[in-house]
């Protein structure tokens, strides 16, 4: 009877799992790309339908949602800038207008086990097997029905990557939901699946979804063409003391979550555990945070300043987190389960829990409140604000990435669920602060953050760039720094009075016209030739042999009597000692060795003249 | 075991969507048939503002795809005609063997009936209009009257679509299990008849009553 509890339990939680992943990856986007030629993972095999690697998140499915009688609900928000004129749907009362965006509901996707007090006798060995080829069924329709519904044109746009869009898909994963008002359901469609017969209940997922989406307005557009910035700061064309404008300073100065999280009448309910969002709310205890600025507003505008820089550097960013994130993620993949793939006639039954008893760990009461961030993803305006009620936020390690990147323990944190994304416009605003180094730094702290932030949700992987980021714009200038100082051709590492007079010399010889960026380049090349041709000419002589040697050396005995009696003396350094001191041995050789042969022959006529 | 049949909504479709419109129905059946293990892709019509998924089987892929190019050869043949697409679904028995026949009976456990009208629409109107000082211009009309067509069209292979995969999540029970094979664990066949045929409601009924002789009445 436990093993086939246990069977049911892992199809169930295979099964929640599943559904989970096949509805966020069907609408939030994500950057992960997917590749066909990959060998099918054994988690992924589960109910035959290969999705791709499962977002790390819903890794830690188990650990907040331990009662399975509970429903998973699913929101899926769209976020949309209101329209200026005082008509339109941000006076509807399904939107929770605050600030400059409004949020709607279009889509409830609710997943549960309905568990019956009285179920029809059955066969056990045959139950399960039923039980899972029904479910393979029915995910196989959700797969399709995600692609019918009107939702999935929004998706579409947002994940298509020559366009950008005036709206963005958040998500909302909770065991709970805020009923929806009358006037909502007017506007709302409900399907319902045909549940699938198990052990203990029945597999159950409906939807109620928003029917037409024509009324939002989802526009998107082309994106604009690659816009060479030339005097971003850290540019060599600009001054590198050069502020930022006071535009950024207000970006960096929005509206921030918390005050719409904590002002929000639908925020209560979120600060209940077992519910991780997508930033839709903020903790209360965490007023230090920095505003993320969600308004998508700022993400568009930014996003218009620096697209060129944000570009690469999304793009580098992503392409350098998917695999390093999901490697570590992968690493602690189905830590006991293994999907039924084995050879025979009937649905292969799923391997049975043997390590530990199952049961007991899942009715477990407690259970921590958990909140995994949705990352940002390119032109998006996301945004995304720690649930402060998540006890394990302090068990983050600290904020900077530079030490962080060995940090393997906040990989595996069954807690490890921070919502530390930062919106798109505070990393391009970031990108456009100096950062000459940006490639390498990016991909760097990329890593970094993919390494430490492994428990967020990662369906739409984009680069995620939390509070880490966001707050350590300090430690990118010691990035900087150090490596200036790396750097051998930069002005300022060769601190002498030659490079600088070297370099004066070029300044006046150089253009008037050129920038001093440029001019700051020519600086450092020109400053190592100046210093290569100064030691050239310092060095002492060669003294290549004995006769050169000796009259160079009458001859600098000659120029030091004279410059004795003239009363000029020439500074004399160590290595000038040396070479001498290294003339005189080679002379005292070379004596030795006359005198020896002077010996030699003395002797061997003696020798010849006594015979 | 009984044979579940599904007749899915009747399509007006021209003879440049006939195809788009086949591999769209087509695939999603398989999909919902193809009980091994798959990895989807995703295709999206040209035609049409709709994505449906396919199990990303390349055989299989072909096969559908020779047999919409046979279609739509008869189709051009014999124009303005109804014509029906019967995927089945069934098992192989392997009959006892007699001293003459050697039969591998089929028992089809599932059938899909995709019918379709196909109609040619003229391009242009004729010239003359009734109100010589109204000038009408026939090119737009016929636009017009074709993304008329053409957004219903689409809005009803959405609900065949939907059809599908309702009649999937109501009929689980009659579904074999399932062998250990990738992609489509299911063997299947794809027929064409059409309202010419002489024998085509007769057909239709006796394949519908038939559990043994395999036909083939491409």
């Amino acid at each position: 009877m436990d093993l086939q509890y246990g069977r049911f339990e892992q199809i169930l939680t295979q099964f929640l799992l599943k559904s989970i992943h096949i509805i966020l990856d069907s609408r939030v986007p994500s950057t992960r790309p997917y590749s066909r030629c990959r060998e099918v993972k054994k988690s992924d095999k589960w109910f035959n339908l290969a999705l791709g690697d499962r977002p790390s998140a819903l890794e830690n499915l188990n650990f907040w949602h331990r009662n399975l009688t509970e429903p998973i609900i699913i929101d899926i928000i769209l976020v949309q800038e209101p329209p200026n004129s005082s008509c339109g749907y941000s006076l509807l009362p399904t939107t929770s207008g605050l600030g400059t965006f409004t949020e709607t509901v279009i889509e409830r996707w609710v997943v549960q086990c309905e568990y019956l007090r009285t179920m029809t006798p059955q066969s056990s060995d045959v139950s399960y097997k039923k039980t899972y080829k029904k479910s393979i069924i029915l995910l196989r329709s959700l797969f399709s029905m995600m692609r019918l519904l009107p939702a999935y044109k929004a998706f579409r746009k947002l994940s298509s990557t020559n366009q950008t869009c005036d709206f963005d898909i958040n998500y909302k994963v909770s065991t709970f939901s805020v009923p929806f008002s009358r006037t909502e359901e007017e506007l709302m469609k409900h399907y319902s699946f045909i549940p699938v017969d198990a052990q203990q209940g029945r597999f159950a997922i409906s939807v109620t979804y928003r029917d037409n989406l024509s009324h939002f307005n989802l526009e998107a557009s082309t994106s604009f063409p690659p816009e060479i910035i030339t005097d971003y700061v850290g540019s060599p064309l600009t001054d590198p003391l050069r502020t930022f404008p006071s535009s950024l300073e207000r970006r960096f100065h929005a509206t921030p979550l918390l005050s719409r999280g904590m002002h929000s009448p639908s925020s209560v309910p979120f600060q209940r555990p077992h519910s991780w969002t997508s930033g839709l709310h903020r903790g209360v205890s965490s007023p230090q945070s920095q505003p993320l600025a969600g308004c998508p507003v700022l993400y568009r505008a930014s996003y218009e300043v620096s697209s060129a820089i944000s570009d690469t550097y999304g793009r580098k960013v992503q392409d350098c987190k998917s695999p390093a994130h999901y490697e570590a993620a992968s690493s602690n993949d189905s830590y006991q389960l293994s999907p039924p793939f084995s050879p025979s006639p009937s649905p292969s039954p799923p391997a049975y829990l043997t390590s530990g008893n199952p049961v007991q760990t899942r009715f477990r009461s407690e259970s921590a409140p958990v909140s995994i961030p949705h990352p940002i993803v390119g032109r998006s305006s996301r945004y995304i604000s720690p649930n402060s009620s998540d006890p394990n936020r302090n068990s983050l390690p600290p904020l900077s990435p530079r030490f962080t990147k060995h940090d393997s323990s906040s990989q595996e944190s069954p807690s490890g669920t921070r919502s530390l994304r930062k919106p798109d416009s505070l990393r391009s605003a970031e990108s456009s602060c100096g950062m000459t180094y940006l490639g390498q730094k990016v991909s760097r702290d990329a890593k970094d953050d993919s390494g430490r932030f492994s428990g967020l949700l990662s369906s739409s992987d984009s680069p995620r760039v939390g509070f880490s980021r966001s707050s350590s714009r300090l430690s990118f200038q010691d990035d900087l720094d150090e490596c200036d100082f790396s750097c051998p051709f930069i002005v300022d590492d060769v601190d002498t009075s030659e490079s600088q007079a070297n370099r004066n010399l070029d300044l006046r010889k150089g253009s008037e016209a050129s920038s001093q960026a440029i001019s700051s380049v020519r600086k450092s090349q020109d400053a190592a030739v100046g210093a290569l041709v100064h030691m050239l000419r310092t060095a002492p002589p060669l003294r290549l042999d004995s006769s050169s040697y000796a009259s160079g050396f009458e001859k600098s005995e000659l120029e030091s009597i004279a410059g004795a009696g003239s009363g000029f003396v020439l500074p004399r350094k160590t290595s000038d000692a040396l070479e001498e001191l290294k003339a005189y041995s080679e002379m005292k050789e070379l004596l030795l060795c006359k005198s020896g042969s002077i010996t030699s022959r003395a002797g061997s006529k003696d020798e010849t003249s006594s015979s | 075991m009984n044979c579940e049949v599904c007749q899915l909504k009747e399509l007006e479709v021209e003879h440049i969507e006939v195809r788009e419109v086949l591999r769209c129905i087509l695939h999603t059946i398989l999909f919902h048939r193809a009980l091994g293990l798959v990895r989807p892709k995703d295709v999206d019509l040209e035609l049409f503002d709709i994505t449906y998924v396919q199990c990303g089987d390349v055989e299989h892929e072909k096969k559908i795809n020779e047999k919409i190019d046979h279609f739509i050869d008869r189709v051009e043949k014999h124009p303005n005609k109804k014509n029906q697409i019967c995927l089945s679904f069934y098992e192989v028995k392997n009959k006892q063997a007699t001293w003459f026949t050697n039969k591998v009976e089929r028992h089809y456990w599932e059938q899909w009936y995709i019918n379709l009208n196909t109609v040619q629409h003229p391009k242009t109107h004729s010239g003359k209009s009734h109100h010589p000082k109204v000038v009408v211009d026939p090119g737009e009309t016929a636009s017009e009257e074709r993304n008329a067509r053409r957004t219903a069209l689409e809005s009803s292979l959405r609900e065949v679509l939907f059809q599908i995969i309702k009649f999937v999540n109501e009929k689980k029970d009659h579904v074999p299990p399932i062998p250990n094979l990738d992609g489509v664990s299911f063997p299947y066949e794809i027929t064409i008849s059409s309202s010419s045929d002489s024998a085509f409601g007769m057909d239709m009924l006796k394949r519908m009553l038939q559990t043994g002789h395999p036909t083939m009445l491409s």
